[in-house]
């Protein structure tokens, strides 16, 4: 349906409810005339609190101290104000509890309050508190009393949350720094045990390597005087052996030889039985055992492998310096068997030095390892107590969260609210709308048709016309009176509300 | 409306088809807009064989009284529709003569003003001749026009053999118009009009004079036998809703009953309309 057909419509349909729609405006002005009359009076108190955490502090302090978020401001103000305490203050302060109320009446008129009051933020640091009452008075001190008492909660609160959050970073601190001298301890113990092995440290692998080749070479060295030695041994032996030997059986064969020469001579003088020849023969003989004699002792020897030697071979100059040789290598030897075992046991005592080194570094690594976690998490913490002792201190000493009445409570003069000229204009402007809304709902649900071309539409046939209500002479007289009558109806409604809010304007009632 | 259209309006419904009151009639107190004549047997502006019914028309007032439009009130759009409904009815016949049965969907929707007032704005043409015969037998309204209402109508003329159909067509004091009434009340009148005297008495009308329209005021649509059978009868058919007071099932349930053939439409009735209030 077009708009102008339903306006038409509309207009057609307010001329024909004309009585209804100005008994509506008449009902309507009168009801707003009496809830205006009755609407009770209401005075607002405000007052603006400034809340100032930019001090000159701040930026001194920038990043150390947290300041609150001031997004939150208005609904921690509102959950500060609405607290119980702070209620139950005003509710004495107000003169509420004159009468002795009962919890639930307490309970009321708290929900009244609060439906009463408005905490607001002006800005980003300006917190409003407007609060309605019917007395103006009450409205003033009350709204002064929310002020003041939400000032004293939140520094109480603040500096209660500070100093709570220093307690607890401080035995936060104590605790690191418990744990950070324990290890520092466990860590100087450590050190002072493994001194020893800390020193040349980076050494022990040269020195071992060191050792090893010196005692490998000194072996080396032993091996080569054993061998010397043996040889000597050798040659000194065979030296003696064969210098006696061959000095004794010498000394017996030049006997022999010399007898032998001197029983030839006899030979030829004597015959074999001749004493002299035959003492000769036995002399040989037994010069011949003599000798043979002296091969069996020394066979003997060689046999036992002791050999004594004789003045004859001592005296030998070579045998001399073999055997000075052999006391020189044997000396030797001595000497290199002794280096080996000491170096022997200087490998031991690195080897076992190495090995304590590598333990403990272990477990250096570890106490170092917790010693530097402590200590981060300790010099962090420290930093951080420092922080929230600044806080404290902020707070303690009104530094952090100030307060200052930016806009102090007045007392009221005039009631705010809708007034009654507002109800009155309202009430004008509700009767033409309320009507007009009830017919458009009539026009709309009421089945019964007041527009001709929905006939057309809804059952496809034509309309073939539409005929307007024919006046006749006496409709037209008794009409004229009519609408005489109801638009006096409606000036005598809008005069009367008028002359009403002149009345209560002059405040003659 | 422009001059030129009143101007053909008047020509149209013959020289200002001033309402013809004798001098002296009772209770006729002169309108703006009604011709005083004198007394006469024959009038001009009426149908020569119509004159004797004629003697003594209504007046404007009169007229108003009983809600029948005038032609003189051309500007009042009540008289306007009036005249485009006869308009479109002719223009459908053809120009010949045809039989409007006008029903309501619902008992005060104002089926018989519009009946009265469809007739009334044929008679304004001085070449046609309305006749209004009142079919609502339970709740008649033509009676209302006349002054006699005791005379005999149609249930007369179904029950009494020897009543000849002259005598019930009655002059209302309109010029060119005339009615015939439903007559006294009786019980079982439904069957009347199957009868064959209901037929004979239509086509009796219908044929006697080819410049006469015949208006039926029928029942409302409650009664959808009396309709069903009407609308046979008729040419043409009429529905009558009315504002504010008709509801879209009335009227499906009344276009249900008559043949669309017939429907000429419906006629939105009582539209609130401000008057000029002088």
């Amino acid at each position: 349906m077009l708009p102008e057909q339903i306006a038409k419509a509309l207009i057609t349909e307010s001329f024909h409810s004309r009585r209804l729609v100005v008994t509506i405006f008449v009902i309507v002005n009168v009801a707003a005339l009496i809830v205006g009359w009755l609407w009770p009076k209401g005075y607002t108190a405000s007052t603006s609190i400034l809340v100032d955490e930019r001090t000159i502090i701040q930026p001194l302090m920038a990043g150390a101290a947290v300041a609150t978020d001031a997004l939150d401001r208005s609904k921690n103000a509102r959950e500060v104000i609405f607290g119980r305490r702070i209620m139950d203050l005003v509710l004495e302060y107000g003169g509420w509890l004159q009468t002795q109320p009962s919890v639930e009446e307490r309970e009321f008129i708290i929900e009244e309050i609060k439906k009463r009051t408005v905490i607001s933020t002006v800005g980003k640091n300006i917190l409003r508190i407007e609060y309605r009452d019917v007395d103006p008075e009450r409205a003033f001190r009350v709204t002064g009393k929310f002020a003041e008492l939400f000032m004293q909660e939140s520094i109480a609160a603040k500096a209660a949350e500070s100093g709570a959050a220093f307690a607890f970073i401080e035995k936060q601190t104590q605790e690191y720094q418990d744990k950070l001298t324990r290890t520092e301890q466990e860590l100087k113990e450590l050190r002072s045990s493994t001194l020893d092995v800390r020193a040349g440290e980076g050494e022990v692998t040269t020195r071992l390597n060191d050792l090893y080749k010196r005692i490998d070479a000194a072996m080396q060295e032993l091996r080569e005087a054993e061998v010397k030695g043996a040889s000597l041994e050798r040659q000194v032996s065979g030296e003696a052996e064969s210098t006696a030997a061959i000095s004794r059986e010498g000394q017996y064969r030049t006997r022999i030889a010399e007898l032998q020469s001197k029983l030839d001579t006899l030979r030829l003088s004597y015959r074999d039985t001749h004493p002299d020849v035959v003492q000769v023969k036995q002399q040989i003989q037994d010069l011949t055992e003599g000798i043979n004699a002296e091969r069996a002792r020394r066979e003997q020897l060689k046999g036992s492998g002791r050999s004594e030697p004789d003045e004859a071979v001592v005296n030998n100059p070579i045998y001399q310096q073999l055997r000075r040789e052999q006391s020189q290598t044997q000396g030797t030897i001595e000497a290199l068997q002794a280096r080996i075992a000491e170096l022997q046991r200087q490998l031991q005592t690195e080897v076992s030095r190495g090995k304590r080194m590598h333990s403990g570094d272990a477990r250096l690594a570890e106490l170092t390892r917790d010693y530097q976690i402590n200590r981060d998490i300790y010099q962090d913490l420290l930093r951080r107590r420092e922080n929230a002792r600044v806080s404290m201190n902020m707070d303690s000493d009104r530094q952090g969260l100030t307060f200052k009445i930016q806009e102090p409570v007045t007392l009221p003069q005039a009631p705010v609210g809708p007034r009654f000229l507002h109800f009155v204009l309202g009430g004008i402007l509700l009767g033409v709308v309320i009507p007009i809304g009830f017919l458009c709902l009539r026009l709309q649900f009421d089945p019964r048709i007041r527009i001709g071309s929905a006939i057309a539409v809804a059952h496809k046939v034509p309309i073939i016309t539409v005929v307007p209500h024919l006046w006749s002479p006496r409709e037209l007289k008794g009409l004229r009176w009519e609408l005489a009558l109801l638009t006096l109806v409606v000036v005598a409604t809008v005069a009367a509300s008028a002359a009403i809010s002149a009345i209560r304007f002059t405040k003659v009632l | 409306m422009s001059k030129i259209e009143k101007a053909l309006n008047r020509a149209r419904d013959g020289r200002g088809n001033l309402q013809v009151v004798p001098v002296g009639a009772a209770g006729a107190t002169p309108s703006p807009g009604t011709a005083i004549v004198a007394d006469s047997t024959a009038h001009p502006e009426t149908i020569p064989r119509m004159a004797k019914g004629e003697v003594r028309l209504l007046s404007a007032g009169d007229l108003a009284q009983r809600g029948i439009i005038q032609p003189q009130h051309s500007e009042d759009s009540a008289v306007q529709v009036f005249r485009d409904l006869r308009t479109k009815i002719i223009q459908q016949g053809h120009g010949k003569n045809a039989v409007i049965l006008v029903t309501s969907v619902s008992k005060g929707c104002g089926s018989s003003f519009i009946a009265q007032n469809l007739g009334a704005a044929f008679a304004f043409d001085m070449g046609k001749t309305a006749l209004l015969i009142d079919c609502n037998l339970r709740s008649p309204s033509v009676y209302k026009l006349l002054a006699n209402a005791a005379a005999p109508g149609l249930t007369e003329y179904f029950e009494n053999p020897d009543l000849d159909i002259e005598e019930i067509i009655r002059p209302v004091g309109i010029a060119r118009y005339r009615v015939i009434t439903a007559g006294k009340r009786r019980e079982i009148l439904e069957e009347h009009f199957t009868s064959e005297k209901m037929k004979h008495l239509m086509d009796t009308l219908r044929r006697r004079y080819q410049e006469r329209f015949i208006i039926m005021d029928g029942p409302p649509m409650s009664k959808i036998a009396d309709i069903r059978i009407l609308s046979d009868l008729a040419d043409y058919v009429l529905v009558v809703a009315r504002y504010g007071h008709s509801t879209n099932t009335q009227i499906e349930n009344c276009l249900n009953a008559i043949s669309d053939r017939k429907l000429l439409g419906v006629v939105f009735n009582d539209e609130p309309r401000i008057p000029r209030i002088r």
